[in-house]
C-alpha cells in the first residue's frame, strides 16, 4: 500500500537522517567520478532531501533534477559507516515530487506504459529483431536498442574441448523433483536480448521443467520514476501469475532484485502483505537457482572471460560467487577492476545523462580491457546495454549474458 | 558584498565558466560540512569557485581582495567543527580540482603533492615506494591533505608517528592579496625567519590557503600485528597504556573504548559481553619482521596482566585483524545509532589525566541525565566524548549544548585542551577564550591582522 504522500517526504528524511556528511559517498560513487560537483553523490542528495523537508528548499525543478541524477546503485549504501539507505530515499522523494509537484515526467511516464503493457513490450520485441535483421537497430540514439551477440556467435569463435573430440555435452545434475519452476520474462530481456532470454529458458531447460507465464513488468521502472500507482497494480498482476509455482527464476538482475523486495513495500498492506512475502521468497537469480540446482555448464572451452556485477544482483542480492564459479567452469575466468562498480546504465539514466553515462562505461571499457578477456559477462539487461556499447568502442572484446556462455 | 555580475565574469574568466557554480542548489552543496552544524538556514556562499592551479587560486584570490569578498577555502568539507562553512557568504573556493601528487624524492624521503590530494591516495602512492606517509585521521580514505593541513588532523597512529604537522617541511600557500609564498622546503634543520609553515599548519583557511606541500615520509613498516584487551575498569586501560610507554613498547595505536561505546558495538554487531567489563583497549603494533611484532606483543602481554586485563587477545590470521578494527572504525556509527543525534567531541588531555576526564566526564552524565559515550587515543590523551541526544526535542537541545560547554570545562580543568584533531572552526568559537586567555586570543587576532588585513579568509571563524 502506498505510503501517503506527506509521509514520503517525512519517510525519505528519516532514511537519511543517520547521515553525518562525512564524504564516504563522494569515494565510490560513479556519478561523483565523472561529474565532482557535491549533488552528484550521496551526501549532496541527502543534505539536499533534508533542506527539503525542513523548509530550507523549495521542491524546484532543480531538485527535481539532482535527485533524479542518481543510479539507484547503492555502492554508498554498502561503504557508509551508517548504511544510510540512500537510494531507497531517492525513490520516495522522487514520488514525493511527483506527487506535488505535477507528476512524473512525461518520458517516463512514455516508457512505463509501453513497460506496464505486455502487449506493447512484445510489439517491442518484434520491432527491434525487425530492425536487427535490416540493421536499423544502430540508429536508435545512444546505443539504445544494441546489437545482439548471440551463443551461437560465442561457440564459433572459441574451440573448447568439443573441438578436441568430446562432442558430448557435460552430464547435468538433476534438480531436487517437485519443485516447480517458473521462468520470469523481463521487458529488458525480451525486447533488447531475446536470444540470451532464448538460452535462459534452454539452460533451465536442462535441469528442470520451467514453465513461463504472461507475467508483467516487474515495476522497477516505474518505482525508480515516480509511477507508484502503477508499480503496485504490476506487483499484484505478478503475485497472482506465480502463486501455483515454488520457484520463480530471473535472468535479469533488476527484476529479480525488485520482486525479491515486492514484500518489503506491501508490509502495511494487510490484504497483501502475506501474499507478497510468500512470492518474494520464491524468486531466484539465475545463478543462484543453477548454483543451488548444481548446473553445470554446457561446455567448456578457451574463452577468457571477464564478469560484470550488474548493482542490483552484488548489492541488491549479495550475489557475487554463482555467476563466477558457473563462468569459471566454462572457461578461463579473469576478474577485473572495480566490477562492481555501475555501468552507467541504470535503466533510463543512460538516455537521460548519455555524456556522463559514456564516461561511466568508458571507465569499466578500460578494465574490462586490462584483464585482456575475449568476453565481458554480466546478468542484466540494463548492463549489456552498456557493455555491448563498451565492446563496440573496444573492439577487444564481446559482451554476452551469462545464459549464453554456461 | 554582493557579487556583481562584472566580478562573476572576471572570475569565470580565470577558471573557465563550468567551474564557477551560480545556481542556488549547488550553492546550498557548499554550504555544509561534516560538523553539526544545522544545514537550515543555509550558509549559502554566493559563488562556488573550483580553480585548477595556484595560478588561478592566486587570480581568484587578487580579485577577492580588490573587492573585499569573503573566501573560504574548501577540500572535502569531511572537517567537524564547521570549518568550510562560508558564515559570510562570499566565495567558497574548492582545491578538489588540484589532485597531482607532484614529485617523490626517495633520497630524501619526501613527497611533494598539490592540497587536493585524498590522504589514502598519497598514503597508496608513497607505499608503493616502501615509504610511508603515518597521519591517518578517521577521514583518511575521503579527506583531502590540504584540508588535513589547515587542521593539523591526528588519527590513530599518533601515539607513535605523531600528527600532520610533525610531517609538514613546506608549503606553497596564497595569501589574502594573491601572494604566493613558499615556506620551508626540504632541508631538515632550518631556522631561517619565524616557522610559517607550522603557523600555517592548524590555522584553518583563514591565514593562506594551502595549495602545495612538501611532506616528510619515513620507511614503511613491514608488519603490523593487532590486539585487543578488555579491563574491569577503565583506569586499568589508561594505566596499562602508560606502563608500555614508559617502559619503551610504543604501539602505532592505541584506541580506549568505554562501556557505554561497547555496549553500542555489542548491540550493532550482536555480541554477548562479559559484564565483568567496563573498558576495551586495540592496539597496533609495527615493525620489521615477524620476530620484532613477537617481542612487543609478549611484552604488551605481561603489562597487561599486571593491570588486571580480564582476557588478551592477538590477532592471528588477517580476517581476525579486520575484525578488531572494523569494531574501532564502526564505533562513531554504532553509538551514533543508539540515539537521533550525536554530539561528539574532541577533547585532549594531558595522557595521565585521561583516567580522571573520563571520570568526571561519567559524573558529567549522570548529573545531566545524557548518556556520553567516550572512546579515543589513550595513548595521546585525545578523548571522543558523544553526547547521546534527541535535538528535535527543545529542552534537550538547551541542555545537550550545556552538556558541551562542560565537558569543555572539564578538558581544561585537567590541564588539556578544547581540540586534538578536528580544530576550532565554528563550533568550538565561544570557549577558546576560556582555553587561551585574553592575551592569547588577541595574539591570534594580531597574526591575522598581519596576513589578512580585510579579513577576507574564513572569516567568522576560531574566535
Amino acid at each position: 500500500m502506498p505510503v501517503k504522500s506527506a509521509e514520503k517526504l517525512t519517510a525519505a528524511q528519516k532514511l537519511v537522517s543517520q547521515c553525518d556528511r562525512c564524504g564516504t559517498c563522494l569515494t565510490v560513487c560513479p556519478l561523483f567520478g565523472s561529474k565532482d560537483i557535491e549533488s552528484s553523490a550521496a551526501r549532496g542528495k541527502n543534505s539536499i532531501l533534508r533542506a527539503l523537508a525542513s523548509g530550507g528548499l523549495e521542491p524546484t525543478k532543480d531538485v527535481k533534477v539532482a535527485l533524479d541524477f542518481c543510479l539507484l546503485c547503492q555502492r554508498c549504501v554498502v561503504n557508509c559507516p551508517a548504511k544510510v539507505q540512500t537510494d531507497e530515499a531517492m525513490i520516495l522523494a522522487r514520488q514525493y515530487l511527483a506527487d506535488n509537484a505535477g507528476g512524473a515526467s512525461l518520458k517516463y511516464r512514455l516508457v512505463g506504459g509501453f513497460m506496464g503493457s505486455p502487449l506493447l513490450v512484445k510489439l517491442g520485441a518484434f520491432g527491434l529483431s525487425v530492425m536487427r535483421k535490416l540493421g536499423l537497430n544502430n540508429l536508435a540514439p545512444f546505443g539504445a536498442a544494441p546489437d545482439e551477440y548471440t551463443r551461437t556467435h560465442f561457440m564459433t569463435a572459441f574451440a573448447g574441448p568439443a573441438a578436441l573430440g568430446q562432442s558430448k555435452p557435460v552430464e547435468t545434475v538433476s534438480v531436487s523433483q517437485g519443485s516447480k519452476v517458473a521462468y520470469f520474462k523481463g521487458c529488458g530481456m525480451q525486447i533488447l536480448f531475446p536470444e540470451a532470454a532464448k538460452q535462459s529458458l534452454e539452460v533451465l531447460g536442462r535441469i528442470t521443467k520451467p514453465v513461463t507465464r504472461d507475467n508483467v513488468c516487474c515495476g522497477l521502472p516505474h518505482l525508480a520514476h515516480a509511477m507508484e500507482g502503477d508499480f503496485f497494480k504490476l506487483a499484484k498482476e505478478n503475485i497472482r501469475q506465480f502463486e501455483d509455482v515454488d520457484i520463480v527464476v530471473s535472468d535479469c538482475a533488476s527484476c529479480s532484485g525488485t520482486l525479491k523486495h515486492l514484500a518489503h513495500y506491501f508490509e502495511q498492506d494487510e490484504a497483501w502483505r502475506e501474499r507478497a512475502q510468500a512470492f518474494s521468497a520464491k524468486v531466484m537469480d539465475l545463478t543462484e537457482y543453477l548454483a543451488k540446482a548444481g548446473y553445470v555448464p554446457r561446455t567448456q572451452n578457451n574463452a577468457r572471460i571477464t564478469y560484470h556485477d550488474p548493482c542490483h544482483l552484488v548489492r541488491g542480492q549479495g550475489i557475487t560467487k554463482e555467476p563466477r564459479a558457473l563462468l569459471a567452469a566454462t572457461g578461463e575466468f579473469c576478474e577485473m577492476k572495480d566490477a562492481d562498480v555501475c555501468c552507467g546504465g541504470a535503466g533510463s539514466f543512460f538516455l537521460d545523462y548519455p555524456e556522463i553515462s559514456d564516461r561511466v562505461i568508458d571507465k569499466k571499457r578500460q578494465n574490462i580491457e586490462a584483464t585482456g578477456a575475449d568476453i565481458v559477462v554480466t546478468g542484466c539487461p540494463g548492463c549489456l546495454i552498456q557493455l555491448n556499447k563498451a565492446a563496440k568502442a573496444s573492439g577487444k572484446f564481446k559482451a554476452l549474458h551469462i545464459s549464453q556462455v554456461v | 558584498m554582493a557579487i556583481g555580475e562584472a566580478i562573476l565574469r572576471q572570475l569565470q574568466a580565470v577558471v573557465g565558466k563550468e567551474h564557477v557554480l551560480t545556481s542556488e542548489l549547488d550553492r546550498f552543496g557548499y554550504s555544509y560540512d561534516s560538523s553539526p552544524t544545522p544545514l537550515v538556514p543555509p550558509h549559502n556562499p554566493e559563488l562556488v569557485v573550483r580553480p585548477r592551479t595556484t595560478a588561478e587560486v592566486s587570480a581568484v584570490m587578487k580579485i577577492a581582495f580588490e573587492h573585499g569578498i569573503a573566501v573560504t577555502p574548501r577540500g572535502a568539507a569531511s572537517g567537524r567543527t564547521g570549518g568550510t562553512i562560508p558564515l559570510s557568504g562570499g566565495i567558497v573556493l574548492t582545491l578538489d580540482r588540484m589532485t597531482d601528487i607532484l614529485e617523490l624524492d626517495e633520497k630524501n624521503m619526501m613527497v611533494t603533492c598539490e592540497a587536493g590530494v585524498r590522504t589514502m591516495d598519497l598514503y597508496d602512492h608513497c607505499a608503493k615506494f616502501g615509504l610511508f606517509y603515518p597521519p591517518d585521521p578517521a577521514s583518511w580514505k575521503y579527506s583531502l591533505i590540504g584540508g588535513n593541513i589547515a587542521e593539523n588532523a591526528g588519527g590513530m597512529r599518533a601515539v607513535k608517528y605523531g600528527v600532520t604537522s610533525n610531517y609538514v617541511m613546506g608549503l606553497e600557500v596564497v595569501l589574502a592579496d594573491g601572494t604566493i609564498l613558499n615556506t620551508g622546503g626540504k632541508s631538515i634543520k632550518n631556522v631561517t625567519g619565524y616557522n610559517l609553515t607550522q603557523l600555517i599548519v592548524g590555522s584553518e583557511g583563514t591565514l593562506a590557503i594551502v595549495t602545495k606541500a612538501i611532506l616528510r615520509l619515513i620507511p614503511l613498516p613491514v608488519k603490523r600485528g593487532v590486539m585487543q584487551v578488555f579491563f574491569p575498569s577503565l583506569d586499568d586501560g589508561c594505566n596499562a597504556v602508560h606502563a608500555m610507554l614508559q617502559q619503551n613498547i610504543i604501539p602505532s595505536a592505541a584506541e580506549l573504548i568505554d562501556d557505554v561505546s561497547l555496549a553500542a558495538v555489542a548491540k550493532q554487531r550482536n555480541l554477548q559481553l562479559d559484564p565483568a567489563v567496563s573498558a576495551c583497549l586495540i592496539l597496533e603494533i609495527d615493525g620489521p619482521d615477524e620476530a620484532a611484532l613477537e617481542k612487543q606483543s609478549s611484552a604488551i602481554g605481561n603489562v597487561v596482566e599486571t593491570h588486571h586485563a580480564i582476557s588478551f587477545r592477538v590477532a592471528q590470521t588477517k580476517a581476525e585483524t579486520e575484525e578488531l578494527w572494523a569494531i574501532r572504525r564502526g564505533l562513531s556509527s554504532a553509538v551514533a545509532a543508539t540515539a537521533p543525534n550525536r554530539l561528539g567531541e574532541d577533547i585532549s588531555v594531558p595522557r595521565d589525566a585521561f583516567p580522571e576526564a573520563v571520570r568526571r566526564l561519567k559524573e558529567l552524565s549522570r548529573r545531566s541525565g545524557l548518556q556520553i559515550a567516550v572512546f579515543g587515543h589513550a595513548g595521546d590523551g585525545n578523548l571522543h566524548p558523544s553526547v547521546l541526544c534527541d535535538l528535535s526535542d527543545p529542552g534537550q537541545e538547551k541542555l545537550a549544548h550545556e552538556v558541551v560547554g562542560e565537558i569543555f570545562a572539564i578538558a581544561l580543568a585537567v590541564g588539556g585542551t578544547l581540540s586534538g584533531e578536528h580544530g576550532i572552526g565554528i563550533t568550538k568559537k565561544p570557549y577558546i577564550i576560556d582555553a587561551l586567555g585574553e592575551a592569547g586570543v588577541n595574539t591570534l587576532k594580531a597574526i591575522k591582522q598581519a596576513l589578512d588585513p580585510k579579513g577576507i579568509l574564513n572569516p567568522g571563524k576560531i574566535w
